[in-house]
């Protein structure tokens, strides 16, 4: 029982992290309608960032926020220069330069920081949380930083006209310019957004995985897992699948022992193709629903 | 009064096949503008080059501004409301999330709220439908709901693409006298673009007759509904 519950509460902030990434991926999917395979690199390469702040001799509290800004006006260049061109290309296009932004980010970081890992700081602490032998301190941080951040989110899309706005644009691009929206600004914020999330889930899983430049592989798996199972077009979905994929990941590698530590990704990858196959729109997601 | 209308040589292509050419075209601050024609005629491609959503050649003016160069977004802003062919209902987000975008560019809180009791007026099965995904409301219900969302901008031109079609009616007859009324007590110009010709031709001020993207005939309602030339060419009977 005491295991159930440590591996229970280890999953679930794990699972927090998962959201992020599936909320990062989920809202590049509404803007452009394509999966950005690229999402994971991104995020390593703000945690890199975010750490040479800190190795500078930054606070981290500044360093943190810091990084997190600068990953939003990365993520708007890349909408800018490399996916607004393409509008309108076929999706092959898109996924092409997806892959090679992978690839291009993960050796620039190999290059710039090489590829021996390194320990990233928790401004949390390792120790027992509270003493508890079920969960640390920093996964505790972990949890409270990502829930708040997702919050804060839901807020921004449900209460203030630019989130209104970005929620038009991406339903219904057309009708939106129609009413004087740029659609192409909101596309870009989108990006932003994504970006900046994703940083967070970068610097808040680096303590746990270590930084080096492949740090996000596994994580973006279980993150494209979460979104694929709450559903590609439902952000909330995003963040539930999240979780329950960080659950589920921890509870059968450890309470079923064919899949153990060995098979735990394999566990999500069989989750992508079940959903896709069993029920593609996800457990939220919508099957469009519309009437003529 | 604003919104004043004039087109002088507008020509438009698809890619490479031209479907509009040398539309002369005018609607008058404060009057009701048909454009009639029968399918394919170039109706709403004309209404789509209104609104920069077609790349065309000409000169639009509107409010004695060129508007021909500007993005779709930008006409929008100047006060062209465009309630499109298919209704353009953004159908993931709730029927006052739908108006509320219509309002987007406002600032004016509590001149919003009053134009949506106004448009819940018009309009009373949106009021029981507010919370629900515009989706899943009926093609009457979304054509009021693009309706009242291009209202809710506080255009001063609106550009109306079919807004009778797929619907009963009963419906359409609710419909059109709102558009008559909107027209009466806020001056507000309108462009209706409609297959149902004797219909349009009660409601408006001028006319135009749009065949293979010319215009072929212009004149007030009034001389088209006498011509019997064009009655029995155009109008079926």
């Amino acid at each position: 029982m005491e295991l159930f519950l440590q591996q229970l509460v280890a999953g679930l902030s794990t699972g927090t992290i998962y959201a992020c990434v599936a909320l990062a991926v989920v809202m590049i999917y509404q803007a452009i309608g394509r999966v950005n395979f690229s999402q994971g690199e991104m995020a390593m390469l703000s945690t890199f960032a975010g750490w040479q702040m800190i190795e500078y001799g930054m606070p981290y509290w500044l360093a943190f926020p810091l990084t997190v800004v600068l990953s939003f006006v990365f993520g708007v260049l890349i909408e800018r220069i490399l996916i607004r061109p393409l509008r309108g290309a076929p999706a092959l296009s898109l996924v092409i330069v997806f892959i090679g932004l992978l690839l291009i980010f993960n050796s620039v970081a190999g290059y710039i920081w090489s590829y021996t890992v390194k320990s990233f700081p928790t401004p949390f602490g390792t120790a027992p949380f509270l003493g508890s032998a079920w969960i640390s301190q920093h996964q505790v941080g972990m949890m409270g930083t990502t829930l708040a951040i997702l919050i804060l989110l839901f807020l921004f899309f449900r209460f203030t006209r630019v989130g209104l706005a970005m929620r038009g644009a991406a339903n219904n691009p057309e009708s939106a310019r129609l009413l004087g929206i740029r659609v192409w600004t909101m596309e870009g914020l989108g990006w932003g957004l994504a970006a900046a999330i994703g940083a967070v889930a970068g610097m808040l899983i680096a303590p746990i995985v270590f930084l080096e430049p492949n740090m996000m592989a596994g994580t973006l798996v279980y993150g494209f897992a979460g979104a694929v199972l709450g559903g590609l077009t439902s952000p909330g979905g995003a963040v539930l699948g999240g979780i329950i994929v960080g659950v589920m990941e921890n509870l059968a590698g450890t309470f079923i022992p064919v899949i153990g530590g060995e098979l735990k990704l394999t566990l999500a990858l069989v989750t992508i193709v079940g959903v896709l196959v069993i029920r593609p729109q996800g457990l939220l997601g919508k099957k469009m629903v519309s009437r003529v | 009064m604003k919104g004043q209308l004039v087109i002088r040589s507008l020509t438009a292509a698809y890619g490479s096949s031209q479907v509009l050419h040398d539309i002369n075209l005018r609607v008058n601050a404060g009057e009701i503008t048909a454009l009639l024609g029968a399918n394919g005629a170039g109706k709403t491609s004309t209404l789509r080059a209104i609104s920069g959503m077609l790349s065309r050649q000409g000169c639009i003016e509107f409010n004695g501004l060129r508007i021909d160069q500007l993005s779709t977004e930008e006409v929008a802003r100047l006060g062209v409301g465009h309630v499109p062919d298919g209704r353009g209902t953004f159908s993931g987000l709730s029927v006052i999330e739908n108006l509320q975008l219509g309002a987007i560019r406002r600032n004016d809180k509590v001149g919003i709220n009053g134009d949506m009791d106004r448009i819940f007026d018009y309009f009373p099965v949106l009021f029981d439908r507010r919370t629900q995904q515009a989706g899943t409301l009926s093609g009457g219900e979304q054509q009021m709901l693009a309706v009242g969302r291009a209202l809710m901008a506080r255009p001063s031109l609106l550009l109306l693409d079919e807004p009778s079609f797929g619907l009963a009616p009963l419906v359409v007859r609710d419909l059109f006298r709102i558009v008559r009324r909107l027209n009466k007590e806020q001056g507000l110009s309108i462009l209706l673009v409609e297959q149902n010709a004797h219909l349009a031709l009660d409601l408006a001020d001028q006319a135009f007759l749009l065949e293979t993207g010319r215009i072929v005939f212009s004149g007030s309602a009034e001389a088209i509904q006498r011509n019997d030339s064009i009655r029995r060419a155009y109008l079926g009977n």
